[in-house]
C-alpha cells in the first residue's frame, strides 16, 4: 500500500469518526426538549432523531465538495474537471484535512465530556485552520471572503456565530410569551397534551435538517480527500459507498444519544416545560431553514441552545440558570481557537514524521485522547436512566466530574 | 482585508433581517396559531370549537409541509419559491 492510499484510508475513517460525533453531539440540538418535557421517552426520542438524520442524509443529492473553502481554499468552484479542480497538492490536502478532523473529534469529545453543547461544524472548521497556519501561514487562511458573498472565517463563523444565538433568543422568547397568552385560563393537563405533539412534530423536522445539512459536509470532505487521490473523478456526485456509509455514521452517533449534552440542553439551562418545548422547537427549526433558505451559515447547536434559553426568558416568572448558559458561551468562544490549536498541533506531528507513518501517529494520538477521555465520562455516568432528573439548584454543571469543573460544583 | 470584512458585516446584516422577519413569522407565529387552536378546542363550544382548531392547524400543517419541502428541495441543491402561495421546488440562484 502506497504512503498516499494508506493516508486516504485513514482520512475516510477519521472522517467518519468525526461524523459519529457530531451525530451524538447533536442529538440533544433536536430531541432534549422532547425528551425534558415527557413528550418522547429518552430512547424514543434518539431512535425517532437518528431515522429522521438517516433520511436526510439520503435525501442529500448535491455534492458539498465547497465545505473546507469557508476556512482554507482546497477547491476551485469554476474548474470543469476533477483533476483541475483542487488548488494544493493531494499530499497536503490529504495532511491538512487529516489534522482539521482530528482537531473536531477532540473538541467535540471533550465538549461533550463537559455535558456542553457547542458546534461541530465549527470545531472541525477550527481544526482545518490551525492545520492550514501551520502549514502555509496566516495567509493560508480565508478570513473574510473577497467580498461578494458571506465567507471565510468571518462569514461563515464570526457573524453567524454572534447573530444565530440571539436571532434564537428572541423568537423562542417571543413564541413562548405568545403561547402563554393565549392558553392561560386552559386546564394545563388539556395543553400539555396537545403541545406534547407539536414538540415531536417540529424536533423531528429539525432532525431531517441536521441529517440532510450535517451529513452532506462529511460526504464533501471524503469525496473532495477521493479526489486528491486520483480515485475519484466526478464533481456532480459521490460515490454511492460514501453516502451510505456517512448517513449511518451519524444515524448511529445519533441514536448513541450524547445525554451528557441532552442533560444540559433540556434540564441545565431551563427547566421546560410543554407548552416552552414548542416554542423553543418551532423556533430552532425556522430559525434553521429561513437562514439556510437566505445563504446565511448558521449553527445548529447555537440556534437550539438559544431558542432554549428563549423559551425561558419568554414564560412569564420564569428564569434561565445563568451560570449554566455562561459555561456554554465560554466553549462557544474557545471552539475555533482549541480545536484550531490540536488541528496544528497535529499537522506538525504528521509533518514531523511524514505522510504515511504521521498520519498513523496522529490517528494514534486521536484514540489514545478520545479513550481517555470516554474513560473519564463513566467515572459519572448519563444515560437515558437519568437524563431527565431534576437539576441540583445552583450547581452549573452536576453532570461533570465534579474535579472537572473550575472552583467545584458550585 | 478591513474592506472585505466590512463588506461581510454589510451582507450579513443584510441577510440577518431577513431571517429574523421569516423567523419571528414562522418560529413565533405558528406556535401562537398552534396555541390558538389547543385554545378552541379547549373552548367548551364542540362544533363551533373543532372547526376553527381545524383551520388553525391546517395553517401550521402548511408551515411545516413547506419546512419539509425546503429540506428535500436543499438536499438536492435546489431552492424553494414563495411566491405563489403553495411552495415550488426551484433552480437555486448562482
Amino acid at each position: 500500500m502506497s504512503a498516499e492510499t494508506l493516508a486516504l484510508v485513514l482520512v475516510v475513517a477519521t472522517a467518519l469518526g468525526f461524523d459519529f460525533t457530531n451525530g451524538f453531539h447533536d442529538t440533544g440540538n433536536a430531541m432534549a426538549a422532547s425528551i425534558a418535557t415527557g413528550a418522547l421517552k429518552p430512547r424514543v426520542a434518539v431512535a425517532v432523531s437518528a431515522v429522521m438524520n438517516l433520511l436526510g442524509a439520503f435525501l442529500s443529492v448535491s455534492v458539498a465538495l465547497t465545505v473546507t473553502n469557508a476556512v482554507v481554499k482546497t477547491f476551485d468552484s469554476h474548474a470543469t474537471s476533477a483533476q483541475d479542480s483542487l488548488t494544493m497538492s493531494g499530499d497536503k490536502l490529504l495532511a491538512i484535512v487529516l489534522a482539521g478532523l482530528i482537531g473536531g473529534i477532540v473538541w467535540n469529545m471533550l465538549t461533550w465530556l463537559l455535558g456542553l453543547p457547542s458546534s461541530s461544524s465549527h470545531a472541525l472548521l477550527g481544526g482545518l485552520i490551525g492545520a492550514t497556519i501551520v502549514s502555509s501561514g496566516w495567509e493560508g487562511v480565508n478570513w473574510v471572503g473577497d467580498g461578494t458573498k458571506l465567507d471565510g472565517v468571518v462569514g461563515k463563523i464570526l457573524l453567524p456565530g454572534v447573530a444565530s444565538p440571539v436571532v434564537a433568543v428572541l423568537v423562542a422568547c417571543l413564541g413562548t410569551f405568545a403561547v402563554f397568552r393565549i392558553v392561560a385560563g386552559v386546564a394545563v393537563k388539556q395543553v400539555n397534551r396537545g403541545f406534547r405533539w407539536g414538540q415531536v412534530g417540529t424536533a423531528s423536522l429539525v432532525s431531517l435538517a441536521h441529517g440532510t445539512n450535517d451529513a452532506q459536509k462529511t460526504m464533501g470532505v471524503i469525496t473532495l480527500a477521493l479526489i486528491a487521490t486520483g480515485h475519484w473523478n466526478s464533481l456532480t456526485s459521490i460515490p454511492l459507498w460514501v453516502k451510505v456509509v456517512c448517513a449511518v455514521a451519524i444515524a448511529l452517533g445519533t441514536y448513541l444519544g450524547g445525554w451528557r449534552i441532552i442533560r444540559t440542553l433540556g434540564k441545565g439551562l431551563v427547566d421546560i416545560e410543554p407548552r416552552q418545548g414548542v416554542a423553543a422547537d418551532a423556533s430552532t427549526a425556522a430559525v434553521i431553514l429561513a437562514s439556510s433558505h437566505l445563504g446565511f451559515a448558521l449553527s445548529t447547536t447555537h440556534v437550539a441552545s438559544g431558542s432554549i434559553v428563549g423559551a425561558g426568558l419568554g414564560k412569564p416568572g420564569a428564569s434561565v440558570r445563568w451560570s449554566t448558559a455562561r459555561r456554554m458561551v465560554g466553549a462557544w468562544l474557545l471552539t475555533v481557537p482549541a480545536a484550531a490549536i490540536v488541528g496544528g498541533t497535529m499537522w506538525i506531528v504528521g509533518h514531523l514524521f511524514g505522510l504515511a507513518v504521521g498520519s498513523v501517529v496522529e490517528v494514534v494520538v486521536l484514540l489514545g485522547v478520545a479513550g481517555y477521555l470516554y474513560l473519564r465520562s463513566r467515572r459519572q455516568d448519563v444515560g437515558a436512566h437519568n437524563v431527565t432528573d431534576a437539576w441540583e439548584i445552583d450547581q452549573a454543571a452536576p453532570n461533570v466530574p465534579a474535579d472537572l469543573v473550575r472552583g467545584g460544583n458550585r | 482585508m478591513s474592506d472585505a470584512f466590512g463588506q461581510d458585516v454589510r451582507l450579513a446584516l443584510d441577510a440577518l433581517w431577513k431571517v429574523l422577519l421569516a423567523s419571528l413569522i414562522l418560529g413565533a407565529g405558528l406556535p401562537a396559531v398552534f396555541a390558538l387552536a389547543i385554545r378552541s378546542l379547549a373552548s367548551g363550544r364542540v362544533i363551533i370549537g373543532r372547526a376553527v382548531a381545524g383551520v388553525l392547524l391546517l395553517v401550521v400543517a402548511y408551515g411545516v409541509v413547506s419546512g419539509l419541502l425546503f429540506i428535500v428541495a436543499s438536499g438536492q441543491g435546489k431552492d424553494v419559491s414563495f411566491t405563489h402561495v403553495i411552495p415550488q421546488i426551484t433552480e437555486k440562484p448562482a
